[in-house]
């Protein structure tokens, strides 16, 4: 009897222990304030250590925490089932974004003068994919689809920029005769599938479809036959083993040499350097149609900046300062320049010479979202329609087929929403 | 006294670990269970929804064939997992020279995480094998295995790979509670090396090929880990097994309610699997 009474104070006193340990681990000294900055790019993690430290020394009672898990959709699920969320969210306009603001988990900006900051466009972009006028978050960089080619290879075949699908083909006719790769392709990651479609796709089906995706009336058979169409031709121009060459694989083939045309959004660029420092890079807007006037670039918010509702005003204040401190014209374009993109920050350019081009197309509006912003949650996370077209591109379907298996995959999704 | 006394002991022992299982085990088990009839898809408002959740599991292509290619990879690794184990097996209880150093070797992959190994063979499959074959002209092998249809094969060879040292273990356990006598008196008949496998050795063994046979069922059905390393699913959903598919679908595709309902019938699934192969395997196992 006595060993238990012993257990048991002991226990006792362990409880009570533990949480005076926990809770003197919380309290800082009484004008500070830490808020924690959950983001999702392990590409500039050093970067966005660099402008905390500048922005700590310039406002001494504020300390930021950075976060950077490998699945960022994950983490902020949990967080959020928890009650734990992190005070500044900086992640793609994605559909795990959409769920959350649809949740009501970001506080608005409605009102507030760095509105005034960013590009309008963007802001009404994120409102589109959203649902809802109300903006949840600043667009901070803006990623783009252009084709990426390799300098030095393109003077090797003689072959020119092209400016419509047509000649792109045709370019890549006169690769393959030539004996090199026109596109290579890191198609065994399905997502990367997701590049070249979402081109195709927003420049060739009818002008109000991302309209009908989020109302459910969308049909791919009826909008998107050219597209499927297209996809088909890139996979006979790619590589022998495009299906089994994966995204990491991808970029160091195309620094490497390997082929002359890369489908891939703005965002690999620092990648790209990193496997070889001395490629030389260029870019077009992909010629998604054969009418160079119309076709548009897609170009989506590569990383947005979002405020929860923590319901701690103090922590919501000091994330809106760092807000502001990262709107500044240097911030806004060093941290654009190293991430591949584009700042939304007024008054800043690229200054990476393998992408200022694409600039003109963003400065005159000519640009066009995703359209797997607009797909059902379930059909865009998990890379379920990618893999969808992986699975029908590698085993040859037709275009019905293709189109077939996306129609019936986006039915069952609105079933379960 | 000295009775409450040890009866307090056991229950330091237990209690902790009922509590610890139960808190981390079944609690969540348990809510899963109530999360399949809602429409809960990980935060936000929750419904009850009744089985709308199983009814839609049974209409949905993705998830029919996720059970298909599970029950169908399972079965080719379970059995083939089982017929090399037996085999190195035998071949480690002979008197062989450096025979432990064998048994250390062939026990290695088992040692070796299961995600290490299966990007180790992601590798291999992915740049490797293409660049051999491309240089001896062998056409069939210069394709990335895992981005073609028989992606599923890549997996096999890598479970049992990993997988046979484990049951190669329990066979030799199982090799060595054979009496040295009966083999004698088997000689002294003159029964073949043949005969004297399937008349004496499988019999005796049977309650470890009763159990290796359960155990690799088990593990198989649950595939996951070489899956996630080795296509991640693909090409397109080919090798989607069925815990592939609660995981990804049901973190990151928002379908948490819809998934539970998934696993519950795995569940189900599992048990009646494990039941089966213990009633079938168990009749034939004889006693000396």
């Amino acid at each position: 009897m006595k060993s238990l009474k012993r257990v048991t104070s002991t226990m006792m006193t362990l409880s009570l222990l533990v949480p005076t340990m926990l809770s003197t681990y919380h309290v800082a000294s009484a004008n500070s304030v830490t808020i924690t900055l959950l983001q999702n790019k392990p590409e500039v993690v050093n970067e966005w250590n660099t402008l905390i430290k500048n922005f700590e020394k310039s406002h001494p009672g504020i300390t930021v925490k950075q976060v950077n898990p490998p699945n960022i959709d994950l983490a902020l699920q949990a967080d959020v089932a928890k009650g734990q969320v992190p005070d500044l969210v900086a992640m793609g306009d994605d559909a795990t974004y959409i769920s959350m603001a649809k949740h009501g988990i970001f506080t608005s900006w409605q009102g507030r003068k760095e509105l005034k900051l960013v590009a309008p466009a963007y802001v009404k972009m994120l409102e589109n994919s959203v649902g809802n006028p109300t903006p949840y978050a600043l667009p901070y960089t803006i990623n783009a689809v252009p084709v990426l080619y390799n300098v030095t290879l393109m003077k090797k075949y003689h072959v020119a920029i092209p400016k419509t699908w047509n000649q792109l083909i045709a370019d890549a006719q006169k690769i393959k005769k030539a004996g090199g790769t026109a596109f290579y392709n890191g198609w065994k990651d399905s997502w990367t599938l997701a590049v070249p479609w979402n081109a195709l796709t927003t420049n060739n089906e009818p002008a109000n479809f991302q309209h009908l995706l989020v109302t459910g009336k969308a049909s791919f058979i009826k909008s998107d036959k050219v597209a499927a169409s297209d996809m088909i031709t890139l996979a006979k121009y790619g590589q022998a083993n495009e299906f089994g060459t994966d995204y990491n694989d991808a970029n160091s083939g195309f620094a490497n040499g390997k082929g002359v045309f890369y489908l891939q959004g703005t965002w690999v660029l620092p990648v790209l350097r990193a496997d070889n420092p001395k490629v030389k890079i260029g870019s077009f807007v992909f010629p998604a149609t054969n009418n160079p006037k119309k076709t548009k670039m897609v170009s989506g918010v590569d990383s947005l900046l979002a405020v929860t509702n923590s319901g701690d005003t103090a922590k919501e204040q000091a994330a809106q300062t760092f807000v502001d401190f990262l709107l500044s014209k240097t911030n806004g374009g060093n941290y654009a320049n190293i991430a591949g993109a584009f700042s939304t920050v007024r008054g800043v350019k690229a200054k990476d010479p393998a992408i200022a081009g694409l600039q003109t197309y963003i400065d005159a509006g000519r640009v066009i979202d995703f359209d797997d912003h607009y797909y059902p949650a379930a059909m865009a996370a998990g890379n379920q329609y990618e893999s969808s077209l992986q699975g029908s591109l590698s085993t040859q379907q037709s275009v019905t087929s293709i189109l077939k298996s996306l129609d019936t995959m986006y039915q069952s999704a609105i079933a379960h929403q | 006294m000295k009775l409450l006394r040890r009866y307090t002991m056991y229950l330091l022992m237990t209690v902790p670990i009922v509590a610890l299982f139960f808190y981390f085990h079944t609690l969540p088990a348990l809510t899963g269970m109530y999360y399949s009839f809602t429409n809960w898809s990980g935060f936000g408002s929750i419904q009850w929804v009744g089985l709308k959740n199983f009814i839609g599991l049974f209409q949905d292509p993705q998830v029919m064939h996720s059970y298909l290619f599970t029950l169908e990879f399972a079965a080719v690794t379970t059995i083939l997992v089982n017929v090399i184990s037996l085999l190195i097996a035998l071949a480690l209880n002979a008197k062989i020279f450096l025979s432990k150093t064998f048994k250390a070797i062939f026990f290695m992959p088992y040692v070796l995480g299961t995600l290490v190994v299966s990007y180790i063979f992601n590798y291999l499959f992915s740049n490797v094998i293409p660049t051999i074959a491309t240089q001896f002209h062998w056409t069939a092998l210069t394709q990335n295995l895992l981005g073609t249809q028989y992606a599923w094969l890549g997996i096999v060879i890598v479970a049992c790979w990993q997988g046979a040292a484990f049951n190669t273990i329990l066979y030799l356990a199982g090799l060595q509670t054979i009496p040295e006598d009966v083999y004698e008196a088997a000689m002294i008949d003159g029964a073949s090396a043949w005969r004297r496998f399937w008349g004496v050795t499988f019999p005796l063994i049977a309650p470890f090929f009763t159990i290796n046979m359960v155990l690799a069922a088990k593990t198989y059905l649950q595939v996951f880990d070489q899956i996630v390393a080795l296509t991640n699913g693909g090409p397109g959903n080919l090798t989607q097994s069925v815990s592939f598919l609660i995981y990804t679908n049901g973190f990151s595709g928002g379908e948490l309610a819809y998934q539970s309902a998934n696993a519950v019938v795995f569940l189900l699934l599992l048990l009646i699997v494990a039941l089966v192969q213990l009633r079938f395997l168990q009749r034939r196992e004889v006693q000396l």
